[in-house]
């Protein structure tokens, strides 16, 4: 028994710094998505035309000071380049640069870095490199990181909905409902979803502008995401449905609805938060999943799932890969994060 | 049951958004109106929802699917046909993730070592969080680093490369059920009675375990089949290899709206299929399903 309990211990230590770091993982992610303005230096659809396809800019000391060198094209066909290091350019905290709205209202120009352009020489610092269009990978990471956790947030959000309304529903209501409602749910859970998701995508039109493709995510999403948490609410409410207070608050002659959303809702909330949680990745793969396909969020608006097509030009993969699958280790940050909070969150 | 509700949710939200293959004609200005409209007539078009849905649904209990607007060849063929490479490689991540999960959670429940424990933890949430996509993109990485050349599909290499991707939420599903499965069915009396007979651990576990604690992984590679199928099409897209997740993609892209239909009946139709399998296999297994079954 005493060794059962120390392991037991140790076991919960362990997962519960895991935890922190997963926290501290999400925690991060939400906040660059948040700050993505501040964070990056470019804007994400500022292209620079003289310098395509261009590996991570080379970031050197002299003293402590952090400089750069000058990008020169060596061969323009091939993209390659070289440093000119006869020029340093310093890299600075808090500069000016393209304005943008932080936290959505107030309109700033300050970032947390950049290089200055003075005497003449347009110099960029890349700290990813730039795509075929010259576009600062780094930046459009951030903002693509923000695109794609505003549609999974909001994805989950409404998958929860249907789900606890559904699953709610089954859980309280008659056998018959119950019955058809779980049928529902099974084949659901069973069908192939990306498969089903493509084919609702393809009753759509195929180029769709930012919001409306949003939008239409998240339609997509909220009707083939809300079966697992409808089977969780179910068997939740179900637990709950016949215990001391709430058989005293129908005795009392409160009102069904009431009953549901104010005695047993409260009760399984803890329980539904986790699966919310889990549902995440979930969703922010399906994003990633159908933007990488070409038929979710669109360019030139950044997604990690956009984002991520540029591997299909396989001489940028092979040259940088770091640089180009960026978007990936980003994805795959994310699911860890979540997972490793999930992990010690279940009750 | 379930994939005529399926097909016919599909079907009647891809005729309500509109826009079917002729759409695309009607901005073509040497095609006048009336031609399309003698040509929704040929094709059927003009018919009400429900009459469609019925002459394509009759059309699919016979293994006519229609003819592809794109490929201008009979979806069921073209389905088929595309669908063995896809079929292969499932198989293949299937298999995979069992040597895996199968080996690794007996010489756990052998070996009662927190080591091997604490690994059989750390790949569970490794293969559990790595997105098949993530995985896809790194073999793709790989293999180009590798080959100086574009991608090489008759090397065997790759393929086991792909399903390696392709299983990876596999090995943490099969492998968290039939640890986790094996170590509550070790607590068991009947595992008591046959230490006490003087079996030894391995054959305990071997001949008395591994049964009972077989039915839920089953039923968990019932439910992963769709999960498979679906991420076959990424792993298909971004290896290119050809399959069905490749034909699905470019059939939405190019709104060939019979292939998409074909595809959603086909995967829907494998999905029951594997999971009435499972049901059989669990029933071959376990006595008690098969009293109360047949």
């Amino acid at each position: 028994m005493k060794e059962y309990l120390s392991r037991h211990r140790f076991t919960r230590g362990r997962t519960d710094r895991l935890a922190v770091f997963g926290w501290l993982v999400i925690g991060l992610f939400v906040l660059s998505a948040v700050f993505a303005g501040f964070l990056a230096p470019y804007d994400h659809s500022a292209q620079s035309r003289t310098e395509p396809s261009a590996s991570a800019t080379a970031i050197h000391f002299s003293g402590l000071r952090p400089i750069i060198h000058p990008r020169l094209v060596e061969d323009p066909l091939r993209r390659t380049y070289t440093e000119d290091t006869s020029v340093a350019i310093p890299i600075e905290f808090i500069v000016r640069g393209y304005s943008y709205k932080l936290l959505g209202v107030t309109e700033t120009d300050l970032h947390l870095f950049g290089v200055r352009n003075s005497s003449g020489i347009a110099a960029r610092i890349n700290l990813l490199g730039t795509d075929p269009l010259g576009r600062d990978r780094f930046s459009r990471l951030l903002y693509a990181m923000r695109f794609s956790l505003i549609v999974a947030f909001s994805g989950v959000l409404v998958a929860c909905l249907v789900g606890i309304l559904l699953g709610g529903v089954s859980g309280y209501a008659g056998r018959r409902v119950d019955m058809f409602l779980m049928g529902a749910t099974d084949a659901m859970i069973a069908l192939p979803t990306l498969i089903l998701i493509l084919g609702v995508r393809a009753a759509f039109p195929l180029e769709l502008p930012m919001s409306r493709a949003a939008l239409l995510l998240l339609l997509i999403f909220a009707l083939t995401g809300w079966a697992e948490m409808a089977r969780l609410t179910r068997g939740l409410v179900l637990s709950v449905r016949n215990r001391e207070f709430v058989v005293a608050a129908v005795a009392l002659g409160v009102s069904q609805t009431r009953v549901l959303f104010r005695h047993i809702l409260p009760n399984i909330l803890p329980s539904l938060r986790t699966q919310a949680l889990l549902l995440l990745p979930t969703f922010l793969l399906a994003e990633v999943a159908l933007s990488y396909l070409g038929v979710g969020l669109q360019e030139p608006e950044p997604s990690l799932g956009n984002m991520l097509t540029a591997a299909s030009d396989l001489d940028q993969l092979r040259s940088q890969p770091f640089s180009v699958l960026s978007p990936a280790l980003a994805v795959l940050l994310f699911t860890l994060g979540i997972r490793l909070i999930g992990k010690s969150d279940r009750p | 049951m379930m994939i005529l509700i399926v097909s016919a949710v599909t079907f009647a939200l891809l005729s309500f958004a509109g826009g079917d293959a002729l759409t695309q004609l009607r901005d073509n200005p040497q095609i006048s109106t009336e031609t399309i409209e003698r040509l929704r007539g040929v094709y059927g078009l003009d018919q009400p929802l429900p009459v469609r849905y019925f002459r394509w649904l009759s059309g699919a209990v016979t293994g006519d699917l229609g003819e592809s607007t794109y490929f201008r060849v009979p979806v069921s063929g073209l389905v088929w046909a595309r669908s063995t490479s896809t079929f292969l490689l499932g198989t293949a991540a299937f298999a995979i993730a069992l040597t895996f999960a199968v080996p690794l959670s007996l010489i756990g429940v052998r070996y009662n070592s927190t080591t091997i424990a604490a690994f059989i933890d750390l790949l569970i949430l490794v293969t559990a969080s790595t997105p098949r996509i993530v995985l896809a993109l790194v073999a793709l990485a790989i293999s180009v680093r590798l080959t100086a050349s574009a991608i090489d599909w008759s090397s065997a290499f790759l393929f086991w490369l792909a399903a390696l991707a392709l299983s990876a939420p596999l090995i943490s599903a099969f492998l968290a059920q039939f640890s986790g499965e094996l170590q509550r069915t070790m607590q068991e009396d009947f595992i008591k009675l046959a230490r006490a007979k003087g079996l030894s651990e391995s054959a305990v576990i071997i001949r008395h375990a591994v049964r009972p604690a077989l039915n839920p992984v089953l039923t968990i590679a019932g439910l992963s089949l769709g999960g498979v199928l679906g991420g076959s099409v990424i792993v298909e897209s971004v290896l290119g290899r050809q399959g069905l997740g490749i034909l699905m993609v470019s059939a939405v892209r190019g709104r060939d709206l019979p292939l998409v239909m074909g595809i959603v009946l086909f995967t829907s139709t494998a999905v029951w299929f594997g999971n009435a399998l499972a049901e059989l296999l669990q029933a071959l297994n376990d006595k008690r399903i098969r009293d109360l079954s047949f």
